[in-house]
């Protein structure tokens, strides 16, 4: 019974990442050794964060766990800079149209994060004698994370762009701010609505969801002027 | 390999597969069951131990079961969990016999229930002690988090109740079907063996010490003069088990370790020294192994010379026993007139009036021709020795005597201290020869220190405190210790197993079928979107240039 949970929950993490791959025209592009290479920019990148948050930040200011502490976690929201960074290097390495070029940054960096941070989660946890939704409820956050991460591929191409319209400069800046900080606000207001998690996992796939419809429109306006 | 591959397809075209045959396997072996319960719960297996052969107590070990309210288990795959004070004697003839293990959890405080509960209690107990019971047993402490899992398997057995009685009307079979997927379960875990293996060095300890008034002439000639005094022998058992391993009440040591050191007092002033030698003697688990540690030391000592009598302490003030004014004095034959135990049977009734009219009854109980013993004075009858046993139960098969639930107060203390009150009295007006007056009085009166101090005394194997205050009080401290035969053992212990209970919250197999339509239905909705995403490109592109039109007008 235990294993064939961990196969619901397996099925639900990384079908999704498959589909994508399977169906946004990558695989017709022969993308798959550049979606491992963005995954492997995404485990140097980890590894720099990590380096600064320890020599950096003092243990005292990481709040203890189930505790919200809006300074240290804005804090540490400074150091995902870091995150921007990896993602914008791998899209200057790689080549290819408009596009496929963003999905394969945005799928390799989430596909990398998934792997890493669930994947020993799940082995561990929703094999276990105990049923806890907990797991379920990781699942589908990690469906919502694909769409952040292609997101935020999407708005640092828009924001590398000398070409993009002068009105759209600010908006696209403020939205990568948001998406930097993005744990500090989203955790504060559900701190602050104190909701359950079915709530809070709605909550931020709608946000991830406005994000995204955001940078798609803004994309699509300067994809229709560049002509890809 | 990789670099060549242009999908995720063509790995797998490679030698993968077979590298993930060997690996997968490994992985799964490497890291089988990993336990994160989400509640664990320290618990005690129920005490076992053999005595003449005959088997006593819980006979396994280990649990890994589903857990299931008292009204809804039905087979052995099923682990009753429930309150000690729910559980009848009925229902627990029923679950030893079917069910597949049992975990009671024990109530804070037994002093809040009502007599009929506590009755109920004391003859359950009573039950447990008194025979073999193959399924595991476990006792927890109250907790509240137990409690709360208690009270969810009642919940989901009236919530299955319900459902037994929809299907008598026919409801819509998916009702049924969602009360299925909707069930919380729990899995009771106890890891421990099928088998638990006896301790072959069981030993019981036998501490014995002696007040006599001339202790510092040894002998005059070759003669010991204090042995041509007469002896009184008082003993007591110190309860060390019971349902299961505690630390228990002992008023009967109390009451015995008091004697001790008010006479030593007497003793330690020389011209007050009567002539008469006491010979105090704890031994320890005693009725439950049928006085087996008494049984050899009346073997080896029955021909000491001038043996008065000897006055065995047994269940002396047994806190939640109703009536607290009565003591009753058991013998296997009644004693003549004019004998030593007469006369202390005449002054006991005389002075316990004199305390809060506590009566004094007599108790005659025949010898038992067989090898169990109902009191511990019936060894001391068996070679002809006169004996007694003062208790405030009147029958031997009172379950009171081997109870392990007491309350622990003051009244309960008051009582003890009253009791060895009178007890000390008759004792010292036996042994002077007087009828009249009051002889522990001011600095040597029982004091209620005395009786809380010793109240909680453990076991010699435990630590040192009783073989310290016998050192303390008396001379010729003597530790002996009854070790059990390693073929035909009179009596045998088993390794005393304290546990850990892991109750893990598990989903009925048609859940996680469930789930997976769930979860299918939810992935299709994805390869749709996905599927579609160009129609919404589009869209979104038809807008973006709209806008860029306004803006350009």
């Amino acid at each position: 019974m235990t294993l064939y949970h961990f196969g619901n929950c397996v099925a639900l993490v990384y079908v999704p990442y498959y589909l994508t791959y399977k169906y946004s025209g990558l695989s017709e592009y022969g993308a798959f050794w550049k979606c491992i290479q963005a995954g492997g920019i995404y485990i140097f990148t980890q590894l720099c964060k990590m380096l600064v948050l320890a020599t950096f930040f003092d243990t005292e200011n990481v709040a203890a766990a189930g505790e919200f502490n809006i300074i240290s976690e804005f804090l540490r929201s400074t150091v995902d800079v870091a995150d921007l960074l990896g993602l914008i290097f791998i899209l200057s390495r790689i080549p290819g149209k408009g596009h496929s070029k963003l999905i394969t940054a945005g799928l390799g960096w989430a596909a990398a994060e998934v792997i890493l941070s669930r994947g020993i989660m799940l082995w561990v946890g929703a094999r276990g004698a105990e049923f806890s939704w907990v797991y379920i409820q990781k699942c589908l956050e990690s469906n919502i994370s694909l769409v952040q991460h292609i997101t935020t591929a999407t708005l640092l191409w828009l924001f590398t762009r000398h070409d993009l319209n002068k009105k759209f400069k600010p908006f696209v800046t403020l939205l990568l701010i948001a998406t930097i900080f993005k744990s500090v606000w989203v955790d504060g207001i559900l701190n602050i609505l104190a909701i359950g998690p079915w709530a809070t996992l709605g909550f931020k796939a709608l946000v991830a969801s406005i994000f995204g419809f955001l940078a798609l429109h803004i994309y699509a306006g300067l994809a229709q002027v560049i002509g890809i | 390999m990789f670099e060549e591959a242009d999908n995720l397809a063509d790995i797998f075209r490679g030698g993968l597969p077979y590298y993930l045959l060997i690996v997968l396997p490994i992985l799964i072996l490497c890291s089988s069951n990993p336990v994160l319960a989400s509640s664990e719960f320290a618990v005690q297996r129920m005490s076992q131990f053999d005595v003449h052969g005959k088997q006593f107590g819980c006979r396994s070990s280990g649990i890994n079961l589903e857990g299931k309210s008292l009204y809804s288990w039905s087979t052995s795959r099923h682990c009753v969990v429930t309150r000690l004070q729910d559980l009848t004697v009925n229902q627990f003839h029923e679950i030893r016999l079917k069910a597949g293990g049992l975990v009671i959890l024990l109530p804070n405080d037994i002093s809040q229930f009502g007599e009929d509960v506590k009755q109920q209690i004391y003859q359950l107990e009573h039950l447990m002690l008194t025979q073999a019971t193959s399924i595991p047993v476990y006792f927890s402490r109250h907790d509240k988090n137990f409690e709360q899992v208690i009270a969810d398997l009642q919940r989901s057995a009236t919530a299955e109740d319900y459902q037994s009685a929809s299907h008598k009307q026919r409801e819509s079979a998916l009702s049924e079907i969602m009360n299925s997927i909707s069930a919380n379960g729990y899995q009771i875990v106890i890891t421990g063996g099928s088998h638990t293996t006896p301790n072959k060095q069981s030993k019981i300890p036998i501490i014995q010490g002696e007040l006599a008034p001339m202790m510092n002439i040894k002998t005059v000639g070759d003669v010991d003069v204090n042995s041509k005094l007469p002896l009184v022998v008082i003993t007591a058992n110190l309860k060390t088990f019971g349902l299961y391993n505690d630390y228990l009440n002992n008023p009967d040591t109390a009451v015995l370790l008091t004697l001790a050191e008010l006479f030593s007092k007497l003793y330690s002033t020389s011209n007050a020294a009567p002539k008469y030698r006491l010979l105090f003697l704890i031994s320890e688990s005693g009725s439950l192994l049928n006085f087996q540690a008494m049984k050899k030391w009346v073997e080896e000592n029955y021909q000491t010379p001038n043996i008065d009598f000897v006055l065995c302490l047994d269940a002396i003030n047994q806190a939640l026993s109703e009536d607290q004014t009565k003591i009753f004095m058991h013998v296997s034959k009644p004693p003549k007139e004019g004998t030593p135990m007469n006369v202390f049977y005449k002054n006991l009734k005389s002075i316990a009036t004199k305390y809060d009219n506590v009566s004094v009854e007599g108790v005659h109980k025949k010898i038992s021709t067989s090898e169990e013993m109902a009191w511990e004075h019936e060894r001391f009858t068996y070679k002809r020795l006169p004996a007694f046993t003062l208790s405030s139960v009147k029958s031997h098969k009172d379950p009171m005597r081997t109870t392990i639930f007491q309350e622990d107060n003051e009244s309960n203390i008051r009582n003890t201290q009253r009791k060895a009150k009178i007890i000390a009295e008759s004792l010292a007006r036996s042994i002077y020869n007087v009828d009249d007056g009051e002889i522990f009085t001011g600095a040597m009166d029982v004091s209620s220190q005395m009786i809380k101090s010793w109240m909680h005394v453990k076991s010699i194997l435990h630590n040192n405190d009783l073989k310290n205050a016998f050192e303390k009080y008396l001379k010729n401290v003597k530790v002996t210790y009854e070790k059990t035969e390693p073929r035909d053992p009179d009596f045998l212990f088993y390794d005393s197993f304290d546990g850990v209970l892991n109750v893990y919250s598990v989903k009925p197999a048609v859940f996680d079928l469930f789930l997976t339509i769930l979860i299918t239905a939810y992935l299709f909705s994805v390869y749709f979107v996905i599927l579609y995403f160009p129609h919404l490109y589009t869209v979104v592109c038809r807008m973006s240039k709209e806008s860029m039109k306004t803006k350009v007008n």
